[in-house]
């Protein structure tokens, strides 16, 4: 008996296979990219390899993200919010609140026993996500994995007045040509950019314990800067990216299991790993 | 629309073609006029045999013409229904009424004048508050509004023609109460994109066909055995607007709107106009009064907001408990469409009241466009997720 998570975020497409005692299998992560979110049978077909599975072993499967709906394999379809929440209470169980930082958006969640119970999400636009700082990389040309280790060797406090990821970008040319040192202008968009999502969870309320997840989670400047921002400690998993997937999977083995347990008929999908087509 | 199609087939078929039935009635020459608010008497234009077309926004219509009148940073919607008629979409108009209800319908009314080219116009400025005086100064500006409609139609505006129409409106408004009685039950006996369908059908169509179409709908629902689905939450959107079936879809793809609070919904059904000896009092009093639409300034006691917030939250949102309770609502979306100042101004206080209540409440802000609907789609089925567990 074996559980999927399928999470098909905007940038990372995860997933992540679980036993019926809850061990992870294994997890997978690859580029969503404009034609993965039609090719979620690929990264499935990796993860089940990984895990010397067929997909027939796969007793309920669970799909997440943005990409959700184009999971045509999928039994279910439930928000990243309450996947999320799922996720990070099994890592860690005393969590209250949650914060991820996506590459389209930045979601902050209030979690009671381990479920979702309130959350808000950032507008539409790319201010206060993942985004901000890949594009302000590349307006720096510098990697984006550097952009968190540079930012730790600041040596003064730069204000990014704009919060709009066009014109931050505007205002780092203008700082470069100012002569303001690199690391100096790299701290100022981490605090720029935790600041943002720190007034953000301020609107829902923060309560300890506080986890903070998402691809922006792996740039230890970035944590050190939300800390700074909200004031207080945060936990960060091992694999930031993968508490969707993980939450996703967690919730496919509950659902499985309840139905089992009640004696109710669940309804899967066919279990052949096809393409997603339009209009399906 | 062919001639076979009855009830929620025929709404449907008007709704996705709204200006097909005032184009044939002008073809048999009927002159229609435009409005953009429910807060225009549509009684007045019904007495002298006008028939009122509601000029609306289509989300799927990308804005360029617009741009030409209006700021981007500006209502969505307004900006969208301009566009549609800067694109000609509204050439059958005979005239457009517009109005102060809230500020963006007040800097568009110029604009269409100065780029539309309907043989009658007029603008009533309707005052922001429910005191007496203002009361007063409305009726005024419905007596200049009945005077230039008179001038355009060469007709008198007679008591017995305003009686009748408020009659035919009022029984309109009864026969929408009645629909949304069918989604009382659970499963609702209609969905709130059925719903949508049907009201924004009676805004392009005279008030007595209207009220025909109405009827059948209420027929066949009550009589059909395939009704929607139950889903896991039985939802009450409030809103500025919601007419359109692809944003109500988002919300009723994982839960039932049995109530949408709205311009697309009741909100400009949910009383009757009272019989007054000057029509135009009661029309004036209703408008005013009875439809709550967040552009009006009310308070328990003028000037005392902080006095007893409670009450003050009672005498806002009051008629929103009522609802709650007969339609067994467990989820309230304050849908907020962007730059909707009016709107946003009232969600702290509108969620405390929810709060108040016992009801779980979120808000979401989205802009009016395709692209928009699929964050939308997340958060809504998130908030059915927290309150579905």
């Amino acid at each position: 008996m074996y559980f999927a998570g399928v999470d098909i975020g905007s940038t990372m497409t995860k997933v992540v296979l679980l036993d019926k005692a809850g061990n992870s299998l294994s997890f997978i992560k690859g580029p969503t990219g404009p034609e993965h979110r039609q090719l979620a049978n690929q990264v499935m077909q990796q993860a089940l390899e990984q895990a010397s599975l067929q997909i027939d072993d796969i007793s309920y499967i669970v799909a997440t993200g943005y990409g959700r709906l184009n999971v045509p394999f999928a039994d279910r379809q439930i928000t990243e919010l309450s996947c999320h929440a799922r996720g990070v209470s099994i890592l860690f169980p005393n969590t209250r609140t949650a914060i991820d930082i996506g590459g389209q958006d930045a979601k902050c969640m209030r979690i009671d026993n381990g479920r979702l119970v309130n959350f808000v999400m950032n507008d539409k636009c790319a201010a206060g996500t993942g985004r901000f700082l890949e594009v302000t990389a590349a307006a720096l040309d510098i990697k984006l994995e550097d952009m968190g280790d540079t930012s730790l060797k600041a040596t003064k406090k730069i204000q990014i007045s704009n919060l709009c990821t066009i014109f931050a970008q505007q205002e780092v040319v203008a700082l470069i040509s100012r002569g303001e040192k690199l690391e100096n202008i790299v701290a100022g968009l981490h605090d720029a950019l935790a600041s943002r999502v720190a007034a953000l969870a301020r609107r829902l309320g923060i309560e300890p314990d506080l986890v903070l997840t998402g691809g922006v989670a792996k740039n230890t400047g970035m944590v050190k800067a939300m800390k700074e921002s909200l004031g207080c400690e945060l936990f960060v998993p091992e694999e930031p990216l993968l508490t969707g997937a993980l939450g996703a999977a967690i919730l496919a083995k509950e659902t499985y299991l309840k139905a089992v347990a009640q004696g109710e008929a669940l309804p899967t999908k066919s279990r052949r790993l096809e393409k997603a087509t339009f209009f399906s | 629309m062919s001639d076979k199609s009855k009830g929620l087939s025929k709404a449907r078929e008007i709704y996705l073609d709204s200006s097909r039935r005032p184009r044939e009635l002008k073809a048999a020459g009927k002159k229609i006029i435009g409005y953009p608010c429910v807060y225009v008497p549509l009684e007045m234009l019904t007495a002298l045999d006008l028939v009122p077309y509601q000029t609306c926004a289509d989300i799927k219509e990308p804005v360029t013409e617009a741009d030409r009148a209006l700021p981007h940073s500006f209502c969505p919607i307004m900006r969208n229904c301009l566009d549609c008629a800067l694109k000609g979409k509204n050439d059958f108009l005979d005239g457009m009424i517009t109005i102060h209800s809230c500020d963006p319908q007040e800097k568009t009314a110029r604009v269409w004048e100065s780029y539309t080219h309907y043989p009658y116009f007029h603008f009533i400025d309707m005052p922001i508050t429910v005191r007496p005086e203002a009361l007063e100064y409305f009726k005024g500006q419905l007596n200049d509004f009945r005077k230039t409609l008179e001038t355009f139609t060469g007709k008198k505006s007679s008591t017995d023609k305003l009686e009748a129409a408020i009659k035919s409106h009022n029984q309109q408004r009864a026969l929408v109460r009645e629909l949304y009685e069918l989604t009382k039950s659970s499963p609702p006996l209609i969905s709130g994109t059925e719903i949508v369908q049907v009201v924004k059908a009676l805004t392009s169509l005279p008030v007595v066909e209207g009220n025909d179409l109405l009827t059948e709908v209420i027929s066949e629902v009550k009589n059909r055995t395939a009704g929607p689905e139950k889903k896991s939450a039985r939802l009450l959107i409030w809103s500025s607007i919601l007419d359109d079936t692809d944003i109500m879809q988002v919300f009723e793809t994982k839960a039932n709107v049995v109530m949408n609070e709205s311009c697309g919904g009741i909100r400009a059904y949910r009383a009757g106009v009272k019989f007054t000896a000057d029509p135009l009092e009661g029309l004036a009093d209703y408008y005013l009064n009875e439809i709550t639409c967040a552009r009006t300034f009310r308070q328990a006691t003028l000037g005392e907001t902080r006095k007893d917030y409670a009450r003050d939250l009672q005498s806002r949102f009051g008629y929103l408990k009522g609802i709650i309770k007969e339609w067994t609502i467990n989820g309230v979306i304050m849908l907020l469409v962007r730059y909707c100042d009016p709107f946003a101004f009232e969600i702290p206080s509108l969620k405390d009241y929810f709060e108040s209540l016992g009801v779980p409440s979120t808000y979401i802000e989205y802009d009016y466009t395709t692209g928009a609907l699929a964050p939308l789609r997340t958060r809504v089925e998130a908030f059915v997720e927290t309150i579905s567990q």
